[in-house]
């Protein structure tokens, strides 16, 4: 079974902020991170490959330093990484970034079919959890978004059965091979890589491919190909707070205050007298 | 690359081991891995440098001897340092002595400069990792692995198949090893052996920095600081300026700690609000505070550093010069020849303590040694002299003040009172001590 | 004070602002932009003085000092505003279990005032089985024209069978914008159909709004997390795609009198076998499973409030007021309760009327998903805590304190209020 992982490098978002003074990024600290999500997903295909036999491959659009994240996937089980690096890639928004990786995995498809393709749900730093979608439709696979689960997979009939959630609960669904499927946090727990394989890790080669070897039309790549475009950024609102009430000295008391504010506002007093006459 | 045959299997055979990827550790790797030495180094934290502090201060001269043309490899410098103060303190002012000379800026060039440790401790492994040694990070070693004999032939990571095989294990895993202290190679640093210090990253424009400190973009300025500061604790504070920020520290001896009962983060905090530190830190924001050892106990303290089948170097080793806040180009020093040492070893083929005996000779023979034997009486005597930290900066103080100050008294009775004022609060017997066993200390 | 070489005026960055998003690099015509560490650098012997880095970064981080008139903005006022052939603002409304989705409704609302300053209609696509009542409903919410897909192919979502209905509405309708509530379907869907369409979607918008000299839309979301936000353009290409999570706006009245007509369009089925459901399980059947977003009330226990005999006394807590238990994700990692109490980026977003934060920091994560909240109340022991700042009251004090201590209250007063009935 062949499968492959497409993951992304992402800023340690939790660090950062823009300075709501200069409305600058605050650099401080910001760490680059493979995006939980894709560990995930590079986990679940490892696991697959254990399973069932075959070959991982991790794919990753970036900077050179991207390579760091291909190698944390190989320290976790795949085989074989490659970071896709290119000038002209620079500047994708998704629809760019789904077009080139699946120019990649057509690529990878010459050399053999490929059964899954497996991805983070969403990236931590966009959020946007478009680019499994973009890929499987232009690749005109099966897709599944949201999976918590791979139950099975039929490789003589050439299907796959997985739980994914839906809205009210999770659906089981089985659909045909080859299929996208971008995974949950909780699908699996994402094990530590043993010193072997971390070692190895960094001795494996990684292939770079760039524009020209995905022969990959130029206008749909990075900025160029990309029909969103940022005109600003800055800082949420910072909400101002209201008042605070210390409990350390005091407790009943604030606690006494604090109601009392609540209640101030004579809607919320009556929805709340509402609910208890009932 | 395959899971069990291929290159990978439980126990691979390595060269060398090291153990911290901090600049004792990416030194030697760095020497070992353009010899062509098979080596790996392990670190602790998320990646070299997480789990590291220092003042920031680095040395040039070492550096320059593991990578030649570190300025031209993009070493993330903060500012190179052309001016060094020292202060000494009462609570109301006190007294600086400052030395710039021009050659810092042109033939001396980053003699010493100012580093972030996340940034250069991480840019310094990738000149290790670039030459061939293998680093990795988020990993702890948690015992030595040892033959028979009782020599050292390895270590075991808390990685699955996390054992790895060494001809050498090199210990540079800083002033708290655990492992040190587990294996019993190096006792646990007793308190007063060490000091705690606290630092708090003050961010600051490069246009402000370069105005208060008077220096163009690029240079900089330290500041060490004694006196009360440290609310007469043992120990120092210091200000170093990086490129847009202001590193401000203070410690104190760890057994002084312990009895006065001064909270670190307080004691901090109020250097801050120092009348002389003030107006350098005004408008600062601290972007960042941390905490961390420093090694002082100097000369006597320093364990047996060599063994069958191990070396240990930098911070773990205790080789650091509290009086001339020298300890990463120790580090880096004693990584250096640890590696030589290590390359020697190999060609003989003898890896017992004899055989790694040319670390030791070289440490001895080298300023390292040289500068921690002659500076061995320092702790030492601050211990036992803490009026150097209470009552003299005061009357120092006191005395400037007196001389200062023109109110009409001829200054043959101003003499007197400073006079009075010292030998009151210091009686002469032990101010002559002090003056003669501190010129003993440092001679 | 960009350097100058042969009396060009050279490109500099300013690194400190420079978020590294890499526009600079992917617009130099000469590639003389590197990202080095997360930052652009312009290499000062191959710039040659264009400026087009300097005018399509977002965050003003490269200085350029332009000898010239800017002869670009003059180009830009000549074309015309819009692209021509496509009009109207859509709304995806979602079906579930025969009724539309409320967030479609929210949408139909905000088309309305898009539409209203755009100078036209409100669209709504429907899409399902035996769906006409929702289409009616559709008109009532707001919307001038319904067009219908209604096919037994489409009782279930699938993102093959959905995208290709919609792109296809999109074809012939041609509408200028497209709106979807970011939904589980919605965000699966909204991918498959931007890529299909090969045009701009934004995810997650918290805000939207017309530029109408250029007559599109601006598209406001969160990004890193919600540490930043950032508003997004999508210029030339049509639809332009937003997805708009629930309760960010405002639910519409609803107008039975409204009127408006349903066109209804044929179902062409994509090509190949379509996946099918084995297995469905529905919250409620399964178990314990609870949707928090449906409560007025929520308690939300923090990571300072992670302890299991607390449990209890939150539930109390939850009852008095009417609402149920929830959580940050420090907690759900701990297993100390389900997935699906989580409130933050990577859980639910809520706004109940009351949330009461207990333990909770307050880290942007966690704010993102609860921000709309009506009424926040927070108690923590720590005064830092970024929860504060969005608290509308505050209690800084230990939870097994202070918690107890407002159950007594709420039903001292519950006792008081009540004692005539």
């Amino acid at each position: 079974m062949n499968l492959v992982c497409c993951i992304k490098q992402v800023p340690d978002t939790a660090d950062v902020k823009i300075d709501p003074e200069t409305n600058t990024l605050i650099r401080s600290g910001i760490e680059s991170i493979t995006n939980p999500y894709d560990l995930v997903a590079v986990q679940a295909a490892v696991d697959l490959k254990g399973r069932y036999g075959g070959t991982v491959t991790a794919i990753s659009m970036g900077p050179p330093q991207a390579e760091q994240a291909l190698r944390e996937a190989l320290s976790l089980g795949a085989d074989r990484a490659v970071l896709l690096s290119d000038r002209a890639f620079a500047g994708a928004d998704t629809l760019a970034t789904s077009y080139t990786l699946s120019r990649a995995i057509d690529k990878l498809r010459q050399e053999g079919p490929i059964d899954l393709v497996i991805c983070g749900k969403q990236a931590i730093d966009g959020d946007t959890a478009q680019v499994g979608p973009g890929i499987a439709t232009r690749l005109g696979c099966t897709q599944f978004t949201y999976v918590t689960e791979i139950r099975q997979v039929d490789q003589t009939g050439g299907r796959v059965t997985v739980r994914r959630k839906a809205e009210g609960g999770s659906e089981v669904i089985i659909g045909c091979l080859p299929a996208v499927l971008t995974v949950e946090l909780e699908l699996t727990k994402v094990k530590r890589a043993s010193l072997p394989r971390l070692i190895d890790a960094q001795r494996v080669p990684v292939a770079v491919w760039d524009a020209e070897s995905l022969q990959a039309e130029p206008e749909r790549l990075g900025l160029k190909g990309s029909p969103t475009w940022v005109r600003r950024i800055f800082s949420p609102p910072l909400k101002k707070g209201g008042p605070r009430f210390d409990a350390r000295e005091d407790a009943r008391h604030a606690v006494e205050a604090c109601v009392a504010a609540l209640l101030d506002d004579a809607a919320f007093a009556e929805q709340l007298l509402k609910h208890w006459e009932r | 690359m395959g899971d069990e045959g291929g290159l990978a299997h439980m126990g691979e055979q390595f060269d060398v081991a090291v153990v911290g990827a901090g600049p004792a550790g990416s030194s030697a790797a760095a020497i070992l891995a353009e010899k062509g030495v098979k080596t790996v180094v392990f670190e602790r934290g998320e990646y070299p440098g997480a789990k590291n502090m220092s003042g920031g201060v680095l040395y040039g001269h070492d550096l320059a001897r593991i990578v030649p043309d570190f300025a031209e490899r993009n070493c993330p410098i903060e500012r190179n340092i052309v001016e060094s103060q020292a202060w000494y303190l009462s609570a109301d002012g006190g007294y600086a002595v400052s030395f710039r000379d021009r050659v810092f800026e042109e033939t001396l060039k980053f003699n010493s400069f100012t580093v972030g440790r996340a940034k250069f401790d991480r840019w310094f492994a990738e000149q290790a990792k670039s030459r061939g040694a293998f680093v990795v990070p988020a990993t702890v070693v948690t015992d030595l692995l040892r033959d028979g004999g009782g020599r050292v032939v390895g270590l075991r990571t808390d990685r699955p198949d996390g054992d790895v095989y060494a001809r050498v294990v090199l210990l540079a895993d800083g002033i708290n090893s655990p492992l040190a202290a587990k294996t019993g190679f190096r006792p646990e640093a007793a308190p007063e052996h060490v000091a705690l210090a606290v630092k708090d990253v003050v961010e600051l424009s490069e246009e402000a920095i370069n105005e208060r400190f008077h220096v163009e973009a690029g240079s900089g300025v330290t500041i060490e600081v004694l006196g009360v500061a440290t609310k007469g604790m043992d120990g120092i504070g210091v200000i170093y300026t990086n490129r847009s920020s202001l590193s401000v520290a203070i410690g104190a001896n760890l057994s002084d700690f312990m009895t006065h009962k001064v909270r670190p983060y307080e004691m901090l905090e109020e250097f801050k609000t120092h009348p002389r530190v003030a107006p350098l830190v005004k408008g600062g924001r601290p972007r960042e505070y941390m905490a961390h050892w420093i090694a002082e106990a100097g000369y006597d303290a320093i364990p047996r550093l060599c063994g069958d089948g191990y070396l240990i170097a930098g911070d773990s080793g205790m080789l650091f010069n509290a009086l001339h806040r020298e300890g990463s180009n120790m580090a880096m020093t004693s990584g250096r020849f640890a590696a030589e040492a290590i390359v020697e070893a190999m060609e003989r083929g003898d890896f017992t303590r004899d055989g790694l005996d040319g670390y030791t000779s070289r440490l001895q023979g080298s300023y390292v040694m040289a500068d921690l034997r002659k500076y061995r009486g320092f702790n030492g005597f601050r211990l036992r002299h803490h009026e150097l930290f209470t009552t003299l900066p005061e009357a120092a103080g006191y005395a400037a003040r007196q001389m200062l100050t023109v109110d009409g008294t001829p200054k043959k009775l101003k003499q007197r009172a400073i006079r009075a004022r010292i030998l009151r609060d210091i009686p002469l017997l032990r101010l002559l001590r002090l003056l003669w066993e501190g010129w003993r200390s440092v001679k | 004070m960009a350097g100058n070489k042969k009396g060009i005026e050279l490109a500099e960055v300013i690194p400190d602002k420079c978020i590294g998003c890499q526009l600079c690099a992917g617009i130099c015509p000469v590639g003389a932009i590197e990202i080095i560490d997360g930052v652009a650098r312009i290499d000062p012997d191959a710039c040659i003085g264009c400026g087009k880095c300097a005018d399509v970064c977002p965050v003003e981080s490269i200085k350029f000092e332009r000898k010239r008139p800017r002869a670009v903005r003059k180009k830009k006022a000549e074309t015309p505003a819009g692209v021509p052939g496509y009009e109207g603002v859509a709304v995806f409304v979602e079906v579930l279990e025969g009724r539309g989705a409320s967030v479609s409704w929210e949408l139909v609302g905000k088309a309305r005032d898009l539409a209203g300053k755009l100078g036209t209609t409100v669209l709504g696509f429907v899409v399902g089985r035996e769906v006409e009542e929702v289409a009616r409903q559709a008109l009532a919410y707001g919307c001038d024209d319904v067009h219908v897909v209604d096919d037994p192919l489409l009782e279930t979502y699938l993102p093959r069978s959905y995208g290709k209905a919609v792109s296809d509405l999109c074809a012939t309708v041609k509408p200028e914008i497209l709106l979807m509530g970011a939904t589980l379907a919605g965000r699966d869907l909204s991918g498959v159909v931007a890529t299909i369409l090969e045009t701009g979607l934004t995810a997650d918008c918290t805000g939207l709004d017309i530029d109408e000299e250029k007559r599109i839309l601006l598209m406001t979301r969160p990004t890193f997390g919600g540490n930043i936000m950032a508003t997004i353009f999508c210029e030339r290409h049509r639809p332009q795609m937003s997805t708009v999570r629930p309760k960010v706006f405002k639910f519409p009245e609803k107008d039975a009198e409204r009127k408006g007509s349903i066109h209804h369009h044929p179902f062409e089925p994509p090509a190949g076998e379509l996946p099918s459901v084995v297995e469905l399980v529905r919250d409620a059947a399964a178990g314990g499973l609870v949707d928090i977003t449906r409560f007025p009330a929520l308690i939300v226990a923090g990571k300072g409030a992670c302890d299991a005999e607390s449990m209890p006394m939150f539930q109390r807590l939850a009852d008095l007021l009417g609402g149920m238990i929830a959580c940050s994700r420090p907690v759900v990692e701990s297993g100390l309760l389900p997935y699906e109490r989580q409130v933050g980026q990577t859980g639910k977003t809520v706004a109940p009327k009351l949330y009461v934060a207990i333990g909770v920091s307050g880290a942007v994560q966690h704010l993102v998903g609860m921000q709309g909240s009506e009424r926040i109340v927070a108690i923590n022991s720590d005064p830092q805590a970024p929860i504060f700042s969005v608290a509308d009251v505050g209690i800084i004090g230990d939870y097994k304190n202070v918690v107890p201590l407002l159950i007594d209250e709420l039903e001292r007063r519950m006792k008081w209020e009540t004692r005539g009935a």
